[in-house]
């Protein structure tokens, strides 16, 4: 199987430095994500995994080392990486159209083809009806559909997900997770998504990467086989959760 | 439900005209012949007044075309003051540059009460529209400035991170990011500084004007008419009051997205 190369990270190191003293939160990751692969970073909380997705994304820069996505390397924040935030970031001024499609917008598409656009990604995401509706009159699920309806709108060679559902409840976060994987079905894109959560992690992976605790290196990868859609008790479902949870950094 | 909220209402209402009538009838017996009716008018006779100062002149116009003529400066000064704070402000707040250039000359203003600047603005300006429109201008400019400003800078960075990876530049994140968000500090500002504006306006009259709200009272106070001057302060209330209602009004409207009832 050809597997073309989309994201590349050649050594990404990252330190904060605060008043004289440095803070090593992201070391020495060496990461491939292929074409319309679903690969999830799967680390515990603070370990560095929102500032490794802000590298890649571009919104911050590495110490040393650098990313490529199709093989150009990043320097800065850029349309064809599609973010979706950990907090709910939707343009509280805008409706879910204004919200949906302001990448397009800044892109001088014109107002038809836009809103045509935008209105096939809001359907996408199950928000027809709530075209007009801004995103305080909206619940935690439907604004981070929004928020994917967002990033999908500008056609992203790559999407960024940072715990995109991370603030839901239990029950709408099953619902989301399952949601998510008929999107990316119908849409496919090359998604590198982070969660601390091993169910979502296996539910939605084609290849998960394990992180260590901070500094976060890669500490391994296992590839996710299970045909779709997975059952959250599947006899192999479970074997892995026990497996991958077994082998998490337990440090502190 | 809706019975009781009506019942709640209706009782308010009813509350409300209990205690002013009160208030109305303790005045009534207080001021009708007595040593103290000698400084202040009863209720009948200053409500018949202010009804009748409708319709007939207080020097050149009634106490409506007074109204008018400070309305007029007001509005004037208080719209040029506030798009040049709004722009000002928000530039201030997100282009380093501006701030740079700016900002020291509008802190050394901003501490000043623009009342101060009346004997400066007379000897500049002269005793006409300008100086009035200069000092209410000073009032309402430096609040919002100051509003637009923390606005700006109070923009949440992870959505200037969104829009620059939905590929915004730098003009587009200003006009459409920066600047929405700090429209709730704005208003802010300018309920403020239209109260300002309006204190100001009758500040400037007092000194020196041929009409307007505050040379209704100075004249009053010359001549002295104790209804004149009671009818100025009642009319530059209610005018006061009807203003930030209005501005309220236009908040509710323009920030609507911010608001999480129906
Ligand atoms: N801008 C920053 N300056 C200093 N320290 C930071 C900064 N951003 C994150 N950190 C630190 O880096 C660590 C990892 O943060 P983060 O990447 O947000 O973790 P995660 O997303 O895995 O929870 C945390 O200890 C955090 O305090
Ligand atoms: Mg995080």
């Amino acid at each position: 199987m050809n597997k073309d190369v989309v994201i590349k990270c050649d050594s990404v190191s990252k330190i904060f430095y605060s008043s004289d003293k440095g803070f090593d939160v992201v070391k020495n990751i060496d990461l491939t994500v292929f074409k319309n692969e679903f690969l999830v970073l799967f680390g515990p909380g603070q370990c560095g995994k929102t500032t490794l997705l802000n590298i890649i994304a571009g919104l911050d820069m590495p110490t040393s080392g650098k990313v490529y996505v199709n093989n150009k390397e990043v320097i800065g924040p850029g349309p064809e990486r599609g973010v979706v935030y950990q907090s709910i970031s939707l343009f509280p001024w805008l409706t879910t159209m204004g919200n949906v499609e302001f990448g397009i917008k800044a892109a001088g598409v014109g107002k038809k083809e836009r809103r045509k656009r935008a209105q096939y990604y809001i359907d996408l995401v199950g928000l027809q009806g709530f075209e007009n509706t801004y995103p305080i009159k909206l619940s935690g699920g439907m604004k981070q559909r929004v928020g994917i309806a967002r990033a999908y709108c500008i056609e992203p060679v790559v999407m960024l997900m940072d715990e995109p559902f991370g603030a839901l409840d239990a029950q709408t976060r099953y619902l989301m997770q399952k949601e998510l994987e008929i999107i990316w079905g119908r849409e496919k894109r090359t998604v590198v998504f982070v969660t601390n959560n091993i169910e979502e992690a296996l539910f939605l992976a084609d290849r998960i990467v394990v992180l260590n605790n901070c500094p976060t290196s890669i500490r391994q990868e296992y590839v996710i086989d299970m045909p779709r859609p997975r059952e959250y008790t599947g006899e192999k479902f479970l074997y892995l959760r026990k497996e991958i949870t077994g082998n998490m950094d337990k440090t502190l | 439900m809706m019975n009781n909220r009506y019942l709640r209402v209706f009782l308010k209402i009813f509350s409300a005209i209990i205690s002013i009538g009160a208030f109305l009838l303790i005045w009534h017996i207080a001021t009708n012949g007595t040593k103290l009716g000698e400084l202040m008018p009863g209720p009948i006779e200053l409500i018949s007044s202010l009804i009748k100062s409708t319709y007939t002149n207080i020097g050149k116009y009634t106490i409506i075309g007074h109204i008018l003529f400070s309305l007029s400066r007001v509005l004037i000064a208080f719209t040029v003051g506030g798009v040049i704070g709004i722009l000002l402000g928000t530039a201030m707040g997100w282009y380093k540059t501006a701030e740079a250039i700016f900002r020291p000359f509008y802190e050394m203003i901003r501490p000043i009460p623009p009342i101060a600047w009346i004997s400066l603005a007379i000897l500049w300006f002269g005793l006409g529209e300008i100086m009035k429109y200069f000092v209410i201008f000073l009032a309402a400019f430096s609040i919002i400035t100051y509003n637009a400003f923390a606005g700006a800078q109070a923009v949440d960075p992870v959505l200037i991170g969104a829009a620059k990876m939905l590929g915004a530049k730098d003009s587009r994140i200003f006009r459409s990011i920066v600047f929405p968000s700090a429209v709730p500090y704005i208003f802010a500002g300018l309920h403020t500084a239209i109260s300002a504006s309006w204190a100001t306006v009758v500040a400037a009259e007092m000194v020196r004007a041929s009409e307007g709200a505050g040379w209704l009272i100075i004249q009053g106070m010359e001549m002295n008419n104790m209804i004149q001057i009671l009818i100025g302060i009642i009319a530059i209330g209610i005018v006061g009051l009807l203003l930030s209602i209005i501005m309220r009004g236009v908040e509710a409207k323009l920030c609507a997205w911010s608001k999480s009832g129906k």
